[in-house]
């Protein structure tokens, strides 16, 4: 059962970052699609309830050639979902929501509150982090930004101190020759993943690897990247033999838990399974 | 898209197997429908149940003094100071199987029993009164697999039960050693089946008012209400009739809601002690936790058959994880002893079942009541069978199959019997696939199943089904039945069975269900029991009023009595003549004028008698399903699926489809999804994040072709449907594996680490063969 809790609701952003710092044992929410889980297990029972739903001013989606695509913390999945611009730029943050949970949940669910709950098998950060994307937070003393692939400290914690928020996610603009994947493992369509991996694949005029980015999901505390595998592609021209040494070291160099779903071994192999198989989709993409 | 064809399709009637829309759907889908999660009473309380953290252990003390000091908590009951310590159980005509308090007095056997139960003014006090209630234990060693638990060391976790073996059941015919001796080809295999949750919409609750007077008033939600009057009376001391069980609409049984539950029972103590009303409504955990679950079980099989695949033997050794109660758990080990043999005819038969008690969640009855299992590992080692022969695997069923006429030795006789036809449906289906993308397979596989139980363990003096009809004066009709609607149509089933025999429209029928006040006694909602049982009542009752309706239509007409008069469409008339009649309404006012104003009242009931050990009737079906795997992840997915069914003439057209999508949607998450596994006694994963159901998206086409027979014992020639095709689909999704790669797998929930090990294993055995080469 939910505790009783101080109900929080800033009309603006400046109001609501004057109540976060103000208020201890705070916690945010937006859509609640993570939150209210925990809470109504009794895993958390915050004293205050910051709602940020209504403000507005961080519910956006921009794109411009140069500066790339900005999206307001308050975006709803949906609306990246159903999103031109992102389906014409990014076509795989398009079908990364579209298998995130259920239609229902991604009308309330947030991609700022996606990231900020920062669980490991999270669907959108290996995804963004594969797109080299940063994210800006802020509190009432001013705003940071950083590359999200930073932002993931442990299980369920981040970078983000007291009084902060998560006010945007930045992704570059696409580069050319450029291809992106992204795929979980489960048993139920939607399901949370019970391993995931991202890559991204460039290619040079000479259609060799100019750059690549392989990016795990629930493999261990955070989403984490395979730099000795990217490492491995670039510079080269690329096979399936490569894609299957690169899953090689993906099933190496990760820290998946075993639990009820499935062992550490199943876990591993997964790993390498999709890191080979989203690799090959991305260098598809890319020479397309 | 979905198919569905009715194959020779009875032309005669006006309303069975008609498109007729559930009669509680508006209620239903417009929000109307009074569940008991909705029952508020005045001056009302909320109860919630502290329960045990472990899995064995001695109560030694209760002391809730400090839980009492909050403000807003009105009482806690233990079972030491408020209940009369009854052992209960539902086999009540066998003492040594009732074996559970509900509310334990002195020890608690399961992760999650009750140990005290809390009201308050609110629910959030009850809960945190919770915390606020000290119990001292005595921890005792725990064990949690029937394995274990039989060993000579484990605990005793009920005195007297010796090597925790709490029921057995042997069923044996023919000479099984001769018969053994007979065969070419003899093959043995253990298999493991898992648990599954019943998994309700609705969670166990109820709303219990006990009044100053001595009665007691129950909303509570269950598939019978007839037991719950009959269970609660026993344990409270009071009389059947005092107590009143009200259950108008249930959100799902499953098999799981006809026992009692902590819900039902702490209530009732706790309104009693209070003189106020009290409502308990499980939390998703404590369904998952508390209450009951599909029984796990270990099969051991040895089958002979001749080379041309005639059977001969077979023999099956079973433990189940009986967990920390009998609950309905004694029929299943019978029942999947006896389906186990389903739907064949083996010469010599011999099964023991055991059933273990261990310091997990009990296990009981749920859909399929102990055939999914069986199914699971008969079909597919049937299935290996044929290929270690080289046989046609519908061939080899087809030749060993029941019909009609066959009696199942000293068990039951088949009366009606359409599995031949099942067969050419599933091989037509087959057929049609053509040649299969190299990812997908297609498994099958055959089953039975029954139209209600014919035993009667609970001890009831009752007739198992009773209906009353009554006719006001304008022609609407009241349908009074004790059958008990828990979401499977069985009120609209009835309503048509009604209105076909009266001969009035389904729109006349007002059905009266849930209720033991108004409603007669009946058995309720199990054992695929109330289309057949139920359904023989109400076409009595039907008939009964029917005739007195047709005596004063008769004595009016002045018609020779070699005519025959009838009541069709509301139209009343001579079977010879049917253009020349009148309204039915007209022959309702008449026919009350002449009894003196008094309402038309048929009566009806059903009992069965000289039907065998098991069942009036059987069911026969088919399951077909195509399954593409990724070879490199283990993933299964279901892509099509065909259902061969004979339930004799279906009677509910829609309810039947829906009642078949849904056996077959839960069979499948039974066969490869449905996971409950367990840590020192505690289920690992009892939220619907972790247990992963079948949703639409996972849910391939289900195809369904009806066979049409005519089962004489049912009302119509109607028999079971919706609980059988819960049974073979497990088997039929290893057999789709087996025709993939060759594999076998022996333990369900099929996952796919298990499809990986199982390919790993395989290529490992033939490499080791090349190397002998």
């Amino acid at each position: 059962m939910i505790n009783d809790f101080n109900y929080l609701r800033p009309g603006t952003l400046k109001e609501a970052l004057a109540m976060y710092e103000e208020h201890d044992d705070c916690k945010v929410i937006c859509g609640g699609q993570s939150l209210l889980i925990v809470m109504r297990q009794g895993m958390i029972a915050p004293e205050n309830l910051l709602d940020i739903k209504r403000i507005k001013e961080l519910d956006y989606i921009k794109f411009d050639k140069k500066e790339g695509l900005r999206i307001g913390a308050t975006t709803t999945h949906r609306s990246i979902e159903k999103s031109d611009v992102v389906k014409k730029n990014y076509p795989v943050l398009v079908s990364m929501e579209n298998k995130l949970a259920s239609i229902q949940v991604r009308n309330w669910g947030t991609i700022g509150g996606n990231i900020a709950h920062a669980d490991p098998a999270g669907d959108p950060a290996p995804v963004l982090i594969a797109l080299k994307a940063n994210i800006k937070v802020g509190s009432a003393k001013g705003d940071r930004t950083m590359p999200l692939e930073d932002f993931f400290v442990d299980y369920f914690e981040t970078v983000l101190t007291k009084g902060e928020l998560v006010l945007e996610i930045q992704v570059p603009p696409p580069e050319p020759k450029t291809g992106a994947a992204y795929q979980k493992f489960n048993l139920l369509e939607s399901d949370m993943g019970v391993v995931a991996a991202a890559a991204s694949v460039t290619l040079d005029g000479n259609g060799k690897c100019k750059d690549a980015r392989i990016v795990l999901g629930n493999a261990g505390a955070t989403p984490r990247r395979v730099k000795r595998a990217e490492e491995l592609l670039v510079g080269k021209a690329l096979k399936e033999s490569l894609f299957a040494e690169a899953g090689k070291i993906a099933s190496e160099d990760c820290e998946p838990v075993a639990d009820i779903h499935a062992s550490e071994e199943h876990r591993r192999h997964l790993l390498g399974v999709l890191t080979k198989r989203m690799l090959k989709q991305a260098w598809e993409q890319a020479k397309a | 898209m979905n198919k569905y064809t009715v194959i020779n399709p009875h032309s005669e009637f006006k309303v069975i197997n008609t498109h007729v829309h559930n009669i509680d759907g508006i209620a239903k889908v417009t929000g109307r429908a009074t569940y008991t999660f909705d029952v508020k009473l005045p001056n009302m309380l909320y109860g919630k149940i502290l329960r045990s953290p472990h899995p064995h252990a001695k109560i030694l003390k209760i002391d809730y003094s400090r839980a009492m000091e909050l403000p807003g908590v009105m009482g806690v009951v233990t079972g030491k100071e408020d209940t009369l310590g009854i052992k209960q159980g539902i086999w009540r005509r066998y003492q040594d199987l009732c074996d559970e308090q509900v509310l334990p007095v002195d020890k608690v056997r399961y992760i999650g029993e009750p140990v005290a139960a809390v009201a308050a003014i609110t629910e959030e006090i009850a809960e945190k009164a919770l915390d606020y209630i000290d119990v001292e234990y005595e921890v005792l060693p725990a064990v949690y697999e029937p394995l274990d638990a039989i060993k000579k060391e484990a605990p005793e976790i009920h005195e007297g039960f010796e090597r925790n073996i709490n029921v057995t059941r042997h069923i044996e015919w023919g000479d099984v050693e001769a018969a053994f001796e007979e065969a070419d080809y003899i093959r043995e295999d253990w298999f493991k089946c898992g648990g599954q949750a019943h998994m309700c919409m609705e969670t166990r609750a109820a709303v219990s008012s006990y009044t100053p007077d001595g009665k007691l008033t129950i909303y509570h939600s269950n598939q019978s209400p007839y037991y719950m009057q009959g269970l609660m009376a026993g344990v409270l001391g009071m009389r059947e009739g005092d107590i009143r069980v009200i259950s108008t609409y249930v959100g799902g049984g499953f098999g799981g809601k006809f026992e009692l539950d902590g819900a039902i029972f702490c209530s009732a103590v706790l309104s009693r002690k209070l003189f106020r009303p009290v409502k308990i409504v499980f939390t998703r955990e404590e369904d998952f936790i508390a209450t009951k679950r599909r029984t796990p079980m270990f099969y051991y099989v040895r089958t002979g058959v001749k080379k041309d695949g005639t059977f001969c033997a077979r023999e099956a050794k079973v433990f189940t994880n009986g967990g920390a109660y009998t609950g309905m758990g004694a029929t299943a080990l019978y029942l999947t002893g006896f389906f186990h043999s389903f739907p064949y005819r083996w010469k010599a038969y011999r099964y023991d079942g055991y059933r273990v008690y261990t310091n997990t969640l009990p296990s009981t009855s749920m859909r399929g009541f102990g055939a999914p299992q069986a199914m699971f590992c008969s079909e597919q080692q049937i299935e290996w069978i044929a290929a270690d022969l080289g046989l046609d695997p519908i061939d080899m069923r087809r030749k060993n199959s029941h019909h009609e006429g066959y009696e199942v030795p000293g068990q039951a006789t088949i009366a009606s019997c359409g599995i031949d036809q099942c067969y050419d449906e599933i091989r037509k289906w087959i057929n049609s696939k053509g040649k299969l993308p190299a990812n997908r397979a297609i498994g099958i596989s055959a089953c039975g199943f029954m139209s209600g139980g014919i035993f009667n363990w609970f001890d009831t003096p009752y007739s198992f089904s009773s209906a009353v009809v009554t006719i006001n004066q304008d022609g609407t009709v009241e349908l009074y039945v004790g059958a008990q609607e828990i979401g499977q149509g069985s009120n609209t089933t009835l309503a048509i069975i009604c209105a076909e025999t009266l001969g009035v429209k389904i729109e006349d029928i007002k059905v009266h269900s849930g209720d033991t006040d108004h409603c007669p006694p009946d058995l309720g909602a199990w054992g695929s029991r109330q289309t057949l049982m139920a359904g023989n009542a109400v076409k009595m009752a039907a008939e009964d009023a029917k005739k007195q309706l047709l005596e004063f239509a008769y004595a009016q007409s002045g018609y020779n009595i070699v005519y025959d008069l009838d009541i069709k469409d509301r139209w009343v008339h001579a079977i010879a003549r049917p253009e020349r009649g009148y309204d039915y309404g007209e022959l309702v006012k008449k026919a009350i004028r002449g009894k003196d104003g008094q309402k038309i009242v048929g009566r009806g009931y059903y009992t069965p008698h000289r039907k065998g050990m098991i069942s009036p009737a059987y069911s026969y079906m088919l399951q077909g399903v195509e399954v593409e795997v990724d070879e490199e992840t283990g993933k299964i997915k279901l892509v099509d699926s065909m259902t061969a069914h004979d339930c004799g003439q279906p009677i509910n057209h829609l309810g039947l489809i829906g009642q078949l999508e849904g056996a077959f949607s839960m069979a499948a998450g039974y066969g490869y999804l449905e996971y409950m596994p367990y840590e020192d006694g505690k289920l690992m994963n009892p939220n619907l994040v972790d247990y992963k159901m079948i949703r639409a998206t996972e849910m391939p086409p289900a195809n369904i072709a009806e066979i049409d027979t005519y089962e004489p014992e049912g009302p119509y020639g109607a028999k079971e449907a919706g609980e059988g095709l819960t049974n073979p689909t497990a088997a039929a999704i290893g057999n789709a594996l087996f025709h993939r790669f060759g594999i076998q797998m022996k333990e369900c929930p099929i996952r796919p680490e298990m499809i990986l090990n199982a390919l790993k294993e395989k290529k490992e055995k033939e490499k080791e063969k090349k190397g002998k080469k």
